[in-house]
């Protein structure tokens, strides 16, 4: 009688404090429409003038084109933030953008004899393997995610300013070379972190507005 | 749209100023990076991971200064 006399109290001391208990913040839910991904998308407006002047040989031209697409990457981040829309796509987004306009950019440099075409090969190769493995990350992960690391955050940076020296003719056998091993080492070290070690949990949702 | 923003001098000491002022100030950014993270955990995955972008990009600056004065031949 005793014992369950004290189990009917645990229960209903349970259900009172879920009563009393605040309501999970809904999950808040970010359009992808949102300013921050149309800075994104708006870089892919750099590429004509920038295949343009690559074509008729106008460097200034091309690097200052180039020049804006990188500014609009870092932009783009800010935007986010203060328009609170980041979001897991926005993130996958960016990084697709980077591939495609700095992928894009390199080989048209080195179609045009304004960058050597061996290191452009290994980067690109480097850089296509890369992605494989994030693909790979994300299916492990079973969720969308983009793989965050320190060291590829540089390498994507260097690879924008990589595509301006060619196009202003500045030092280009030397910083194509140099940036090889270290793209090389990046990814050997992401690819352990990928592939192999544990990956951290989901973030919790955002919560709306009101609710903070 | 014909003819290109500036002259051959300006613009190489455009660039120049551009990559070795963001090169130099991007490796001394890193340097104490490193320095703040040196008494951090380091069996934490991303603390290793912060460490190594560190190296990365202290390395990344290096090289950015040191393109800029190849190209003025300074070195």
């Amino acid at each position: 009688m005793g014992v369950a006399d004290s189990a009917a109290r645990r229960m209903a001391q349970a259900e009172a404090a879920a009563q009393a208990a605040p309501p999970p913040p809904p999950r808040r839910v970010v359009s992808p429409y949102n300013p921050a991904n149309a800075v994104t998308a708006s870089r892919f407006l750099f590429l004509p003038p920038f295949a343009w002047a690559v074509v008729n040989g106008y460097h200034q031209w091309a690097t200052l084109f180039i020049l804006i697409c990188g500014v609009l990457d870092k932009v783009d981040g800010l935007v986010a933030r203060v328009f609170d829309c980041r979001s897991a796509f926005g993130e996958l987004f960016d990084a697709i953008t980077d591939g495609i306009c700095f992928g894009f950019a390199l080989i048209l440099v080195a179609a045009y004899g304004w960058a050597p075409a061996i290191p452009v090969a290994c980067i690109i190769t480097l850089g296509v393997l890369n992605t494989s493995m994030r693909m790979v990350y994300a299916r492990r992960a079973g969720r969308a995610v983009n793989y965050k690391s320190y060291a590829m955050e540089r390498i994507v940076a260097y690879t924008g300013y990589l595509v301006g020296f060619a196009t202003a003719q500045f030092e280009v056998t030397f910083y194509y070379w140099v940036f090889v091993p270290l793209m090389a080492i990046t990814i050997g070290h992401d690819t352990k972190r990928m592939l192999l070690d544990s990956i951290p949990p989901a973030p919790a949702p955002a919560a709306p507005e009101g609710a903070r | 749209m014909t003819t290109e923003l500036a002259s051959q001098t300006v613009f190489e000491w455009f660039v120049t100023i551009l990559t070795g002022g963001v090169a130099g100030a991007w490796f001394v950014y890193d340097v104490i990076n490193l320095i703040r993270v040196r008494r951090a955990d380091g069996r934490d995955p991303l603390i290793r991971d912060r460490r190594f972008g560190y190296v990365i990009g202290i390395l990344i600056g290096l090289a950015g200064v040191l393109g800029c004065l190849r190209f003025h031949d300074v070195v």
